[in-house]
C-alpha cells in the first residue's frame, strides 16, 4: 500500500483520521498505533515481527537506562566525593554497555537481513582467488520494509535516553508507535522520540487549519511524484537499463531527468507523509530545503535528506571525532605531522566513515560505497584546497559576496550532484563509468527517448514550477499560509485545479497505477 | 580563564580568511560548517588539553567565538 495508491488514500488515510478524530482524546493514541500496525502488516507480512522485536528491545533497553538514571540521582548525592566518582563511573559503564549491546544487536539484525548477501558474495570473489575454490551459499534474505529506517531511529532513542536528553518511554506501545507510525516508517524522515513523542502520546485536537494544510501539501507531493517523476522515469529507465545504446546529450538529458525525478519523488513523498502526520498533528522533520541552490557539496547535503545527515553527524561523526582513541590519534598526528595534520586527519578519518555510512545506508554494492566516496572526495577536496586558493586568489573572499560567483557555485554544485546522481542510478560500476566515458560521443538520434513532445512540455513547465516554489520557499515566503488568507472561492479553485492536474498530467501505468518510490527499497 | 584572542587565533587557524568578529553568527551564516567545527573541537581539545563529549557539541556553544570561549571556560572549571 504505497503512499500514493488509491486504497490509502481514498480508504486507509481517511479511516484513520475520523477514528482519531471521532475517539476521545486520551484513545487517539490507539487509533494512531493500530492504523500504523495495519500499514505494515499490509506492507510486510508476517515480517511485522522483526518491528516488534526490535521494539521490545528498545523498550526494554531505554526503560533499564531510565531505571539506571534514577537510582544514580536517588543514591549518588549522599556519598563522599571519592565515592561518587566511582559510582558515576560503574553507572555511565553500565549504561554505555546497554546502549552499545542495543546498537550491536539492532545493527546486527539490520546487517543480517540487508547486508549479508553482499557480504557473502563479496567474500565468495576473494575466495575464487585461492586455489580451494570454496564458496560460501548466497543467503536469500528478504529485507522487511522500512528496517534501515526503525533501526536507526531506535538506535537514537537509546542515545537519547542514555544522554539524558529525553525521558524513556513507560510503555512498549509508546515505543511500538514511534518505530512503526506509519507515515515516517518507510521512507522516513528520521524523527527523534523526543520531537514527536508529545503529540504521538498527547494528541491534540483536530484542526481545520491542521488538516487543510496537511492535505494541500499531500496533493503537492503526489503532482511532484505523479507528473513530474513518474513520467522522468520513463526516459530515465530507458537510457539507464540499455546504456550501451546511448551516448552524449541522450546521458546529459536522462542524468538531468533523474536528478529531476528523485528530487520529485522523495521530496513528493516527504510532502505526503508530512502532509499525512499534519492532519493528525504530529509534526514530522523536515527532509528537504531547497537543496539546488546549494553553493557547496556540504551545503547541499545539509539540505537534502536532511535527517540522514543530521542523523550520522550526531550519532556517528560527532562520537566518533570527539571519542577517546580519536582525540589520541589526533595528538599522535599532531606529534608527527604538526597541529594543522593533527586536527585535520581525525576529522576526515571521521568524515570518510561517515560517507561510506551514507553510502552503504543506500543499498548493499559496491556501487554505493564508491557513491560516498566521490563525495566524501569532493568534501575533502573543497576544504583541502581552500588555503591553497586564498594564496592564489586573494581577493576571492570578496568574489563569494557577489552574486554571479554565488550563481557560479549553484552551477558548480548541481553538475558535481548530477555527476553523483549518474553514479548512483547506474547499473553498477562499470556500468556508471562507460556512461561517463559516453559522454564524449555524440548521439544523432532523436531525444525524444520513450517520451514524446507533450511529456517534455510537461516536464519542462513542471520543473519551471517546481524552481518557482523553492524559491518562494528560500525567499521566505509560507505558501500555505497565503493560500490560507484568500477567499474561499479562490482556495477551491487551487485545489481543484491541482487534482485535475494530477488525473490529467499524471504518469500512469496500467489501471492508473503509479511507479513504486525509489527510497522505500532503502 | 583564556581570552577571545587564544579562540579567535585557533578559527584563523582552522579556517584562513574567515573575518568574523568575536560575537558574529558562525553557524547559521556558514562561516562554519560541521566539518570545521569538528577541527575547531581537535584544536581546543590539543591547545587546552580538555574533554569535549557528543553533548557539547551543541549549536550554541559554537554560534559565536566568544561562545566557544565560553565552552572552554566551563570545560575547564
Amino acid at each position: 500500500m504505497a503512499y500514493n495508491s488509491f486504497p490509502y488514500l481514498c480508504i486507509f488515510l481517511p479511516l484513520c483520521w475520523l477514528a482519531w478524530a471521532l475517539l476521545p482524546q486520551r484513545y487517539r493514541p490507539v487509533a494512531l498505533l493500530g492504523g500504523s500496525l495495519v500499514f505494515y502488516w499490509l506492507m510486510a507480512g508476517t515480517y511485522t515481527v522483526w518491528l516488534l522485536l526490535a521494539a521490545a528491545l528498545t523498550w526494554a533497553l531505554g526503560l533499564w537506562l531510565g531505571r539506571l538514571q534514577d537510582l544514580q540521582a536517588a543514591t549518588t548525592p549522599a556519598l563522599d566525593p571519592g565515592a561518587r566518582k566511582a559510582a558515576k563511573k560503574s553507572f555511565t559503564a553500565l549504561q554505555k554497555s546497554l546502549v552499545a549491546g542495543g546498537s550491536v544487536a539492532l545493527l546486527g539484525l539490520l546487517v543480517w537481513l540487508k547486508y549479508l548477501p553482499f557480504l557473502v558474495r563479496t567474500a565468495n570473489s576473494l575466495l575464487a582467488r585461492l586455489p580451494m575454490g570454496w564458496q560460501i551459499a548466497t543467503p536469500t534474505l528478504v529485507q522487511p520494509v522500512g528496517l534501515s529506517f526503525f533501526t536507526l531511529m531506535a538506535i537514537s532513542y537509546l542515545v537519547d535516553v542514555r544522554r539524558g536528553t529525553t525521558r524513556p518511554a513507560v510503555h512498549y506501545w509508546q515505543v511500538l508507535l514511534y518505530l512503526s507510525f506509519w507515515p515516517h516508517v518507510v521512507e522516513g524522515p528520521f524523527d527523534r522520540w523526543g520531537q514527536i513523542s508529545p503529540a504521538l502520546l498527547d494528541p491534540p485536537k483536530p484542526d481545520y487549519r491542521a488538516f487543510t494544510f496537511g492535505v494541500q501539501r499531500i496533493l503537492w507531493g503526489m503532482m511532484k511524484k505523479l507528473i513530474l517523476a513518474d513520467r522522468a522515469n520513463m526516459y530515465v529507465k530507458a537510457v539507464f537499463d540499455d546504456w550501451t545504446q546511448y551516448s552524449g546529450a541522450a546521458v546529459v538529458v536522462g542524468t538531468l531527468l533523474y536528478t529531476l525525478q528523485l528530487y520529485a519523488e522523495f521530496s513528493g513523498c516527504m510532502d505526503m507523509v508530512v502532509g499525512a502526520a499534519e492532519c493528525f498533528g504530529v509534526p514530522l522533520a523536515e527532509n528537504f530545503r531547497q537543496p539546488f541552490f546549494s553553493r557547496s557539496i556540504g551545503e547541499f547535503w545539509r539540505r537534502w535528506h536532511i535527517t540522514l545527515g543530521a542523523w550520522l553527524r550526531e550519532y556517528l561523526f560527532q562520537p566518533v571525532i570527539v571519542s577517546k582513541p580519536m582525540l589520541r590519534f589526533g595528538k599522535w598526528c599532531n606529534t608527527r605531522f604538526g597541529a594543522a595534520l593533527g586536527r585535520s586527519l581525525p576529522v576526515w578519518a571521521g568524515l570518510l566513515l561517515t560517507w561510506l555510512a551514507i553510502g552503504l545506508w543506500h543499498g548493499a554494492g559496491w556501487l554505493y560505497v564508491v557513491y560516498g566516496l566521490y563525495y566524501f572526495f569532493l568534501q575533502w577536496l573543497g576544504q583541502a584546497a581552500e588555503p591553497t586558493l586564498l594564496r592564489l586568489l586573494p581577493r576571492l573572499p570578496q568574489w563569494r559576496e557577489h552574486r554571479i560567483y554565488r550563481l557560479w557555485q549553484v552551477a558548480r554544485t548541481f553538475v558535481l550532484v548530477n555527476l553523483g546522481m549518474l553514479l548512483f542510478r547506474a547499473n553498477g560500476t562499470r556500468a556508471a563509468l562507460d556512461m561517463l566515458a559516453s559522454l564524449r560521443r555524440p548521439y544523432t538520434d532523436s531525444l525524444l527517448i520513450k517520451l514524446d513532445i507533450r511529456d517534455l512540455w510537461v516536464l519542462a513547465v513542471g520543473a519551471l514550477v517546481l524552481l518557482a516554489v523553492d524559491l518562494l520557499h528560500e525567499r521566505g515566503v509560507s505558501i500555505r499560509a497565503t493560500l490560507a488568507a484568500r477567499p474561499l472561492p479562490l482556495r477551491w479553485a487551487v485545489y481543484c485545479g491541482g487534482m485535475l492536474a494530477v488525473m490529467i498530467f499524471g504518469a500512469y501505468g496500467d489501471n492508473y497505477d503509479p511507479a513504486a518510490f525509489i527510497y522505500a527499497q532503502f | 580563564m583564556h581570552t577571545i584572542d587564544e579562540i579567535m587565533k585557533i578559527l584563523a587557524e582552522v579556517k584562513p580568511g574567515l573575518s568574523a568578529g568575536p560575537d558574529d553568527e558562525l553557524v547559521r551564516t556558514g562561516l562554519l560548517d560541521s566539518v570545521e567545527i569538528m577541527s575547531v573541537v581537535m584544536a581546543l581539545a590539543e591547545e587546552f588539553d580538555l574533554e569535549i563529549s557528543p553533548l557539547d557539541l551543541k549549536e550554541e556553544n559554537f554560534h559565536t567565538a566568544n561562545a566557544i570561549l565560553a565552552l572552554v571556560n566551563r570545560l575547564e572549571a
